[in-house]
């Protein structure tokens, strides 16, 4: 086995999150290789990495939108393999996307009340005839959605089509859109891409303001400074392996990580 | 939300002037053909408009919830009602079956292959002729027997007008269940899946558990519509259950506005309608339909109900 | 021959028949596919346009108007047929497909197209009225026998012109420029662009192609078909089981599927009538469709999120 292990080991806490030897091709084209981990609790876990590194990849195997070739996976101690994605949602798994997926044609307001679909606690009747159930759980989705909406910003526009806004803020909706399913791990496919110097600002704070609240983080992120500034743990990745995994200092210290791929940006 | 019980007034005011404004029975009649393409056009619009599934196997459920109701009622002696209830659950069941293929197929071949089952359906009524009678047709169908409670109530619906109160009463209750439903959460989680479904699957949706109950819900709606088809036209043939009758569904809810309440409403009434008063010109109310349905996804896709937005943005936007 | 193997030989003759005609009109749907991923729902009624144009070129211009022999009025329908089909594949692409194709909805062209069909099989009613005509191919009398099996000249006729349609269509996509850029088209839309293909060119092209083969199959199908408006509609069912059982967008798959269903229909004809053909048909296609939804010759590919 790998050096990968050995440094997991180092991480500190009770591990969230724990894969072994993941393995994953699409057509014979190898995405992700024998890559294991450990997100400890309460943690941002950056994972970095050239273009093309199976950072994306690896996102869609912890989240279930693939399965992976080889390899096990747990969370919280129980096997994630084979199960679809829409199942880790309810242990606590929610995710956002690189190329990002809202419901276009809904209202800001109805993506995020779209994110409590798990927690409802209505008697099925009450769906085709409202009654006290209904709207207790009517008022209490819509006031925990427009928190989620101000709390990434977005408060003012919540009848707004999700299509119409700009990009940097439909990033942000989906992370309230994700925060709706009350996630223990949240994961982020590079939050800050096309983000302009004001939204990352409010990106990073608000990611420290999850981690507060308990939320562990997985980060696959692409602006340094901001990985550098947040996370905990950075896991970097090429070519779908593993190359190092360490506190951010260690990281922009490591030899092997700058040669492959923080070149002279950090010399 | 914005009360509603207002326009459900107006709706029963509407529903019960009709028969009136309309006196002879030829025009209550079309009435009550109005009504069942408005249940008709509201079940495919819970599949389609919401859910975002091409479903073009509605005439079938359509026919179950026809064919069920009469040969329970006439070959197996059973009451209208009790007959009526297990087609609309045939239809359901059935509708469920179809959602076992919904899972696995998206798109175009969804569609075909839920034109295969509308074919199917219509092939087994042409050749199961010991149940259906096959293209002879089951002759002689009553309308549903009277509602009788000594002393308080006492309502035939052997007069066009009538049954209308009756299949219009179903379809403004069909439509309020259904406002309901997709106003609820569960509305939120249909359109999510069809805006993005593997986005959906990342809320914890599970797109097979919904397309399912989409297509169970439209179908048992198509079925309960149809239930009332046959007591009216008081025969049956296979003929009125084509796949072209999926098609007509297709463009009342395309016409109207799919993926709103009142749209295939409204679709359903203008294309039942329409054809009705171009009747001068001969049979052409396919045409018209095919026409409309064209037209209206090439430049209005949004239908009458984008249309009617439209015009009232220009007028308020115009305004000094 | 014994009689029962003389059966199995002329039904499977039958079959490859009708198999010849359906690819004629399945191959136009599948081309249709492999290069812009969508449906003409309104494909099969350019195959009853074809037949109507057929009969009256064939009856009332060529051997009236011109006074030629019965069997070049034939032939010069089939090419009439398919001038007709060529147009209405450009009509069908300038009012549908072109205007719709950059907004990425996968429904709305096939919605517009099941207009279309709704409106040329009604416009048809009204035009030639709903009772069958009759369409005498003047090679269906000419009839060839081997022992105990028989068949016409318009047998051999519809299985050489759809043979000779198949091996034109496998050299244009083989051999010339348009059909190497088509062939990347249907390959890789994102990257053929970058290329300088003029992909709406190729799209319209194959669109015209697809529907001058319709319309051939028309004067095909047509004696064989009972010829009202609605005869398409009879087709359409079949051509769809057929692609997807051959693999949407498949070429090969679909030529062997067509034939496949031909024969299927041919021995349900003999054993279980002709009125289960569809049901055969579709129970087939919907067991694919849960079996295989690729088709018989396809490989799966997992969506890029």
């Amino acid at each position: 086995m790998s050096g990968n292990l050995a440094s997991a080991s180092l991480a500190a806490g009770p591990a969230l999150l724990q894969a072994q030897g993941l393995h994953k091709s699409f057509g014979g084209v190898r995405a992700v290789q024998d890559i294991s981990l450990a997100v400890p609790a309460g943690a941002i876990f950056a994972v970095i990495g050239p273009n093309g590194a199976g950072k994306s990849t690896l996102l869609n195997l912890l989240s279930g939108t693939y399965q992976p070739n080889a390899g096990t996976l747990a969370f919280a101690g129980r096997g994630l393999v084979g199960m679809p994605a829409h199942k880790r949602v309810r242990l606590g798994i929610a995710r956002t996307f690189q190329k990002i997926r809202l419901f276009k044609q809904l209202t800001l307001l109805e993506n995020v009340l779209a994110g409590f679909h798990i927690h409802h606690d209505v008697p099925a009747w009450q769906y085709f005839l409202p009654a006290g159930a209904f709207w207790r759980d009517f008022r209490r989705c819509r006031e925990e959605a427009r928190a989620l909406l101000d709390f990434v910003g977005l408060a003012d526009e919540a009848q707004k089509r999700a299509g119409a806004l700009p990009y940097g803020r439909q990033r942000m909706l989906e992370i309230a859109r994700a925060m709706a399913t009350r996630p223990k791990l949240l994961m982020l496919d590079e939050p800050a891409a096309g983000l302009n110097a004001a939204e990352v600002a409010l990106l990073l704070d608000r990611l420290q303001q999850i981690r507060a609240r308990g939320i562990t983080v997985i980060v696959v992120e692409h602006n340094m400074d901001l990985v550098m500034n947040v996370a905990d743990r950075v896991f970097v990745m090429d070519h779908g392996e593993y190359l190092f995994e360490g506190a951010p200092r260690e990281v922009q210290a490591n030899p092997r990580v700058i040669a492959a791929y923080l070149g002279g940006e950090f010399a | 939300m914005a009360p509603r019980w207002p326009w459900i007034l107006v709706a029963v005011a509407v529903i019960a002037l009709l028969p009136h404004l309309l006196g002879t029975p030829y025009w209550r009649g079309i009435l009550v053909i109005c009504a069942m393409n408005v249940m008709l056009a509201l079940s495919l619009n819970l599949i389609l408009g919401y859910t975002g599934q091409l479903n073009l196997g509605q005439s079938g459920f359509f026919a179950v919830g026809a064919y069920v109701t009469t040969v329970l009622v006439k070959s197996f002696g059973w009451g209208f009602w009790p007959a009526a209830l297990a087609a609309v659950a045939a239809a359901g069941t059935l509708g469920l079956l179809l959602a076992l293929f919904a899972v696995r197929l998206r798109g175009h071949y969804l569609a075909i292959a839920s034109l295969g089952f509308a074919v199917i359906t219509y092939q087994v009524l042409v050749n199961w002729e010991s149940m259906t009678e096959g293209v002879r047709g089951i002759y002689a169908i009553r309308p549903p027997p009277p509602i009788r409670i000594d002393g308080l109530v006492d309502i035939s619906f052997s007069s066009p007008m009538m049954l209308f109160y009756l299949v219009a009463g179903i379809a403004l209750l069909v439509y309020l269940a259904l406002d309901n439903v997709v106003r609820s959460p569960i509305g939120e989680t249909l359109r999510a899946i069809r805006e993005d479904e593997v986005s959906a699957a990342s809320l914890g949706i599970d797109a097979a558990r919904w397309k399912a109950f989409a297509f169970g819900l439209g179908a048992a709606v198509a079925g309960l519509a149809g239930c009332f088809y046959p007591s009216f036209v008081g025969t049956l043939v296979p003929g009125a259950f084509n796949i072209v009758e999926s098609f007509t569904m297709l463009a009342m809810v395309i016409v109207g506005g799919l993926g709103t309440m009142i749209g295939p409403v409204i679709g359903a009434v203008v294309l039942t309608f329409l054809p009705e008063l171009l009747r001068g010109v001969g049979e052409l109310r396919l045409l018209v339909y095919g026409l409309a349905l064209t037209l209206v996804v090439l430049f209005m896709p949004g239908g009458l109900v984008q249309a009617w937005q439209l015009l009232r943005a220009r007028f308020a936007g115009g305004r000094p | 021959m014994p009689d029962l193997l003389s059966l199995v030989v002329q039904q499977t003759i039958n079959g490859v028949y009708l198999g010849c005609l359906y690819v004629m009109v399945a191959l136009g749907l599948t081309l249709i596919y492999g290069v812009m991923n969508q449906i003409n729902f309104a494909h099969a009624d350019f195959v009853t346009v074809g037949a109507f144009v057929a009969l009256f070129t064939m009856t009332r211009l060529a051997t009236k108007m011109l006074g030629m022999p019965e069997v070049a009025g034939y032939l010069l329908s089939i090419v009439f047929a398919l001038g007709a089909g060529a147009l209405l594949g450009l009509a069908v692409n300038a009012a549908v497909f072109a205007p719709l194709r950059d907004r990425g909805d996968e429904l709305r062209p096939l919605i517009a197209t099941i207009g279309v069909s709704v409106l040329l099989e009604n416009g048809q009613l009204a035009l030639f009225g709903p009772i069958p005509y009759q369409f005498d191919s003047p090679l269906a009398k000419e009839t060839l026998r081997f022992g105990k099996i028989f068949f016409s000249l318009q047998n051999v006729l519809v299985v050489a012109v759809s043979a000779a349609a198949v091996a034109a269509l496998y050299a244009f996509l083989k051999f010339t420029f348009l059909g190497k850029a088509l062939r990347a088209v249907s390959q890789d839309r994102e990257t053929s662009g970058l290329m300088g293909i003029n992909q709406s060119f190729l799209i319209g092209l194959t669109i015209v192609i697809a529907s001058a083969l319709a319309g051939m199959g028309g004067a095909l199908l047509g004696p064989g078909l009972v010829l009202d408006p609605f005869a398409g509609a009879t087709v359409i069912v079949k051509a769809f089981a057929i692609v997807i059982i051959g693999g949407f967008g498949n070429l090969a798959g679909t030529i062997l599927a067509g034939i496949l269903v031909g024969i299927i229909e041919a021995f349900t004809i003999q054993y279980l009538g002709a009125g289960l053909i569809d049901l055969v048909v579709f129970v087939l296609l919907l067991t694919m469709l849960v079996v295989k939804p690729t088709g018989l010759i396809a490989e799966r590919r997992e969506e890029n999120v």
